[in-house]
């Protein structure tokens, strides 16, 4: 066999590997099944399958809502770790009285903690309470400037959950799963919407707090949905986006001819086997280079006048909730259709100063307590906050117990996970100003009314975002998934 | 204990093969039919043998449809009308068919007569099928299952969808938009100006109250001496129960609401709110508060548009404008120039030809300047206008006055001047405009909001106050 026989052969083979029974079957069904059912179907008003790409060939394109939208973009403010709504909006004087008392048994029975162990006492609220603004919203006196904002926000006082592990809390709370494997919200958000500014990814994530979330980077993953939706993390330090840059010695345009050369090859590919994963690649590729001058540049947020970073209480080069707050605006500003941010540092259970509620809650809130306000405010000022939604929440809410790890008491004071009734709020597109929706028992224990689950605050962002969430679906292994899954429910009564 | 209820019989049971049987005649006739056609042909003439046995089976096979028809017409719970056309037809089936099987001994005296009489029984057989299948499963069950466009095709208009006339069921009129409802989708059918089974017509309030062969049907505010009401609670097995036996019955709310509306006197034009609530009647009020529609959006109007043409639209793509319908299925636009940093006054002319469809406009951070408002003001829908970080004056920033509904303006980051924004007190839909890092004097600001006190008005330039908060680390000191 000559040399030149051999590399046929190769290249043969090659071709082969790819041909898969998973091709062959998809082929039997697009290729017979569907010359003689498509008619039929058509003419059944059965709603063809959303397509992933424009005419242009970028699964990134920006696509029409269902209707008109409320929302443009979404900024979701998730603080890792859980913060204890007790300590910040959801009041609770009949606690006070029984602090330091034993836990009733009747709150104990048939319920499982993380890490409460027999007989817990209970602990009162340990912030000072303050009615606000015309709403007269209880905020605590942890959270000075937010509280001036009371009039503007919308808050849910009684979310629940059903997971009282981080991992899985944070993994449903982002991708309507406890388990992996499901595309995050913004993930589907960018899957259904694409994104407006074609220079910049439409999902970008910022984490602060020293620790990305427990649940790893799952929580902006795309799942099923091809990666292009996946979020793109962007570091406050450093690097914005690492590898961005070329290497010495390589030109601009050097750079570009090589990425044209790659993704011709790879339309060649997505053409012979129409796997989507290829376009993502294009779009990457493509995107990267665009990003390589436009993500400089809008991470960059040494140009910020004084007066909004003091406002924000930004301080540039380092990794901070404050940096975090003020690049989402800019993001937003510049089109980026979802920016997650996470804040890691709020599980306080008081097993040591900085986990718990007497100290690190405090440090922390004054961590996020300038910079969300200031965030608001800066949206506002630039007509931006009526098109964008403001998402506030943790994964889950704290007990009204004092933890006792182990049955001991702990160092500090502290609680444990809590998932019956905990403290969101959002605010900005189409969200009521000055609202609060559901209320929890006399000691914050229990949701008695206006009970929020997960999968409802996710069909609340779809539907601001102009989007039934009942709709919104993608078709895997066999059956369409959609981000709240057989459940959801938009949360009306905060809706202007 | 199993409760043994047994009042069937041979006769019964026969009825009940009706359905079943009347296949027989129709395969059997169309397949004479059939033979018939083909047998005129010199090259099938030998089938002409088949036909005496296949014609008799079809006629014993009709004869014997019709009786058990008939005994299933004993059971009740069919349509009088549809029954008797039902009824005749195939009566008529059975006799063209007993016919046809003695024509064929005769065909050489009448050799035209056969195919005629043959067409007119498939015609005949047609009718009665289809009547028969009206009667098992309702006159609407095939419209019911036809595509929009053969619905026109045919003739047959749709029911226009349930249209809530109310946005909260206090608003509601009682009669009206709540009890006519339900009597048309339970009663009418019978009793109606053709039908007018027991003299009775349920299609206005007038004939309600008139009653019918029996009487009056309402005594007012007593419900339980009504026979509008009384009717419904009957058992299903008494013969003067309403909606009648087969008929889909009155739900409970439907009772209820019936059962309140008697109690209040019958009123023709009483709203929900302005009548004395029980709880019951309450709790089924509560069902029926329509749901908030959820899609609406007041920055759409709500009239209708033509579609803008692709060429249009490509054109302003081409500059780097995103454009895009507000909603899937909507003809109105929305336009970002986010990545459209060079779109200058030279490209504004692109949007004239959608003026009609353009009703969200961002141009924000682009190089138009002050010709904007010239062409943005010949935009008719236009309702949010976003300016910000373009390099204008205002000048000409009365042009806007003619967007009737523009409720946002963004002017954030302009150099737009002070007195260029008298003009805008004009513009009454006017919601919001910003005006943050823009330099306006604070007397101007001051005049638009005088002229329009609603208008909210952001100035921005927010700072925050240095509490102590910020800046106290909290640690536990050591003892």
């Amino acid at each position: 066999m000559t040399k030149h026989n051999r590399l046929i052969k190769e290249a043969n083979d090659t071709t082969l590997r790819y041909i898969t029974r998973r091709h062959f079957l998809l082929d039997c069904v697009t290729g017979l099944g569907a010359a003689a059912l498509g008619s039929f179907l058509a003419s059944c008003g059965s709603s063809s399958s959303k397509t992933l790409v424009d005419a242009s060939g970028n699964p990134m394109a920006p696509k029409a809502p269902m209707f008109p939208a409320k929302a443009k973009s979404v900024i979701y403010l998730h603080m890792a770790g859980a913060p204890s709504q007790l300590e910040l909006f959801d009041y609770k004087p009949e606690l006070q009285k029984l602090h330091n008392q034993l836990c009733p048994p009747s709150l104990l029975a048939g319920k499982k903690f993380a890490f409460i162990r027999g007989v817990p006492k209970m602990l009162g609220p340990q912030a000072v309470f303050q009615q606000h603004g015309q709403s007269r919203a209880w905020i605590s006196d942890h959270l000075p400037h937010f509280a001036t904002m009371a009039d503007d926000v919308s808050f849910l006082k009684a979310v629940q959950t059903d997971q009282f592990n981080h991992g899985p809390a944070q993994l449903l709370m982002q991708t309507g799963s406890a388990r992996l494997g499901r595309p995050c919200i913004g993930s589907w958000v960018t899957y259904g919407l694409g994104s407006e500014n074609s220079n910049l990814p439409g999902f970008v994530v910022l984490t602060s707090g020293g620790k990305t979330p427990d649940a790893g980077k799952s929580v902006w993953g795309s799942g099923f949905l091809p990666s292009v939706y996946q979020g793109v993390q962007c570091r406050t330090k450093g690097e914005p986006v690492l590898y961005l840059t070329d290497p010495d010695g390589m030109s601009r345009d050097l750079r570009k001819e090589s990425i044209e050369a790659i993704n011709e090859i790879n339309k060649q590919e997505y053409t012979a086997y129409g796997d989507p994963e290829t376009l993502a690649r294009i779009s990457q590729y493509e995107l990267a280079y665009k990003m390589q001058i436009s993500v400089p540049d809008v991470m960059n947020i040494n140009n910020e006048p004084e007066y909004i970073h003091e406002m924000y209480g930004t301080q540039p080069g380092k990794e901070s909730f404050a940096n975090n707050c003020l690049l989402a605006r800019k993001l937003v500003e510049k089109g980026v259709r979802f920016v997650q941010l996470y804040d890691w540092g709020w599980d306080t259970h008081g097993t040591d100063e900085g986990g718990s509620i007497d100290y690190g809650l405090r440090n922390k809130c004054r961590e996020i307590d300038r910079p969300i306000t200031a965030l608001l405010q800066d949206l506002k000022q630039r007509g931006l906050l009526d098109e964008t939604l403001v998402v506030w929440g943790g994964e889950f809410g704290r007990t009204p117990m004092q933890e006792n790890r182990d049955g001991k008491d702990m160092p500090f004071m502290g609680r444990d996970h809590h998932v019956e009734a905990f403290t969101m709020w959002m605010a900005g597109a189409g969200i009521k100003k000055g609202s609060s929706y559901g209320e929890t028992d006399e000691i914050g224990y229990a949701a008695v009314k206006g009970k929020v689950a997960i999968n409802d605050i996710h069909a609340t962002i779809l539907q601001q975002l102009g989007f039934d969430h009942e709709k919104l679906t993608y078709q895997f292994q066999g059956r369409p998934f959609r981000l709240t899954d057989t459940g959801g429910k938009v949360i009306t009564p905060i809706l202007s | 204990m199993k409760l043994l209820m047994n009042n069937g019989s041979w006769g019964m049971l026969l009825g009940r093969s009706h359905p079943l049987l009347v296949h027989l005649p129709i395969g059997i006739l169309l397949i004479a039919f059939i033979l018939i056609l083909l047998s005129r042909r010199e090259k099938w003439r030998h089938l002409q043998g088949a036909l005496p046995v296949v014609l008799l089976a079809a006629a014993l096979s009709a004869i014997f449809s019709c009786i058990t028809g008939y005994l299933l017409s004993l059971d009740g719970g069919y349509e009088e009308g549809m029954l008797q056309t039902h009824k005749y037809l195939g009566i008529s089936v059975a006799i063209v068919s007993t016919l046809l099987y003695l024509l064929h001994r005769y065909r050489e005296r009448f050799p035209k007569l056969q195919l005629a009489t043959a067409a007119v029984m498939v015609l005949l057989l047609s009718a009665a099928g289809h009547y028969g299948g009206s009667l098992t499963h309702g006159d609407d069950y095939l419209s019911q299952a036809m595509p929009a466009g053969l619905l026109q095709l045919v003739g047959i208009h749709q029911k226009a969808a349930n249209v809530v006339a109310y946005t909260n069921i206090g608003d509601a009129r009682l009669y009206e938009d709540l009890v006519q409802p339900v009597l048309a989708s339970r009663c009418y059918g019978c009793h109606n100006e053709q039908k007018l089974k027991g003299g009775l017509q349920l299609e206005s309030l007038a004939l309600i109250r008139k009653g019918g062969e029996h009487g009056p049907v309402l005594k007012d505010s007593m419900p339980e001496e009504s026979e509008l009401f009384k009717r419904l609670l009957l058992p299903e097995t008494d013969e003067h129960r309403m909606p009648p036996k087969g008929k889909p019955p009155v739900t409970p709310q439907e009772l209820e609401l019936l059962h309140w509306w008697i109690a209040q006197g019958a009123p023709t034009k009483k709203m929900v709110k302005e009548l004395a609530k029980t709880p019951r009647i309450l709790a089924v009020l509560d069902g029926m508060q329509p749901a908030t529609p959820l899609d609406k959006q007041e920055f759409i109007p709500e009239e209708k548009v033509a579609a803008a043409s692709a060429h249009h639209i490509q054109a302003l793509e081409a500059k780097g404008l995103k454009v895009l319908p507000v909603g899937s299925g909507s003809n109105y636009i929305t336009i970002d120039g986010v990545n459209a940093i060079g779109f200058s006054d030279a490209d504004l002319q692109l949007l004239l030809p959608l003026k009609s469809q353009i009703v969200w406009l961002n141009l924000a951070g682009t190089a138009v300047t002050d010709q904007v408002f010239a062409v943005s003001g010949q935009l008719k829908h236009l309702t949010r206008l976003d300016l910000r970080n373009v390099a204008l004056k205002g000048k000409g920033i009365a042009a806007l006055n003619a967007c009737k509904d523009l409720r946002y303006l963004n002017l954030a980051g302009t150099t737009v001047s002070s007195d260029a924004l008298s003009p805008l007190k004009d513009n009454k839909k006017l919601e919001q405009v910003f005006l943050y890092q823009t330099g306006v004097a604070a007397a101007s600001v001051q005049q638009l909001q005088r002229s329009l006190p609603k208008l909210k008005i952001d100035t921005g330039g927010y700072r925050l106050p240095q509490l102590a908060s910020d800046t106290t680390i909290y640690h536990k000191v050591s003892s």
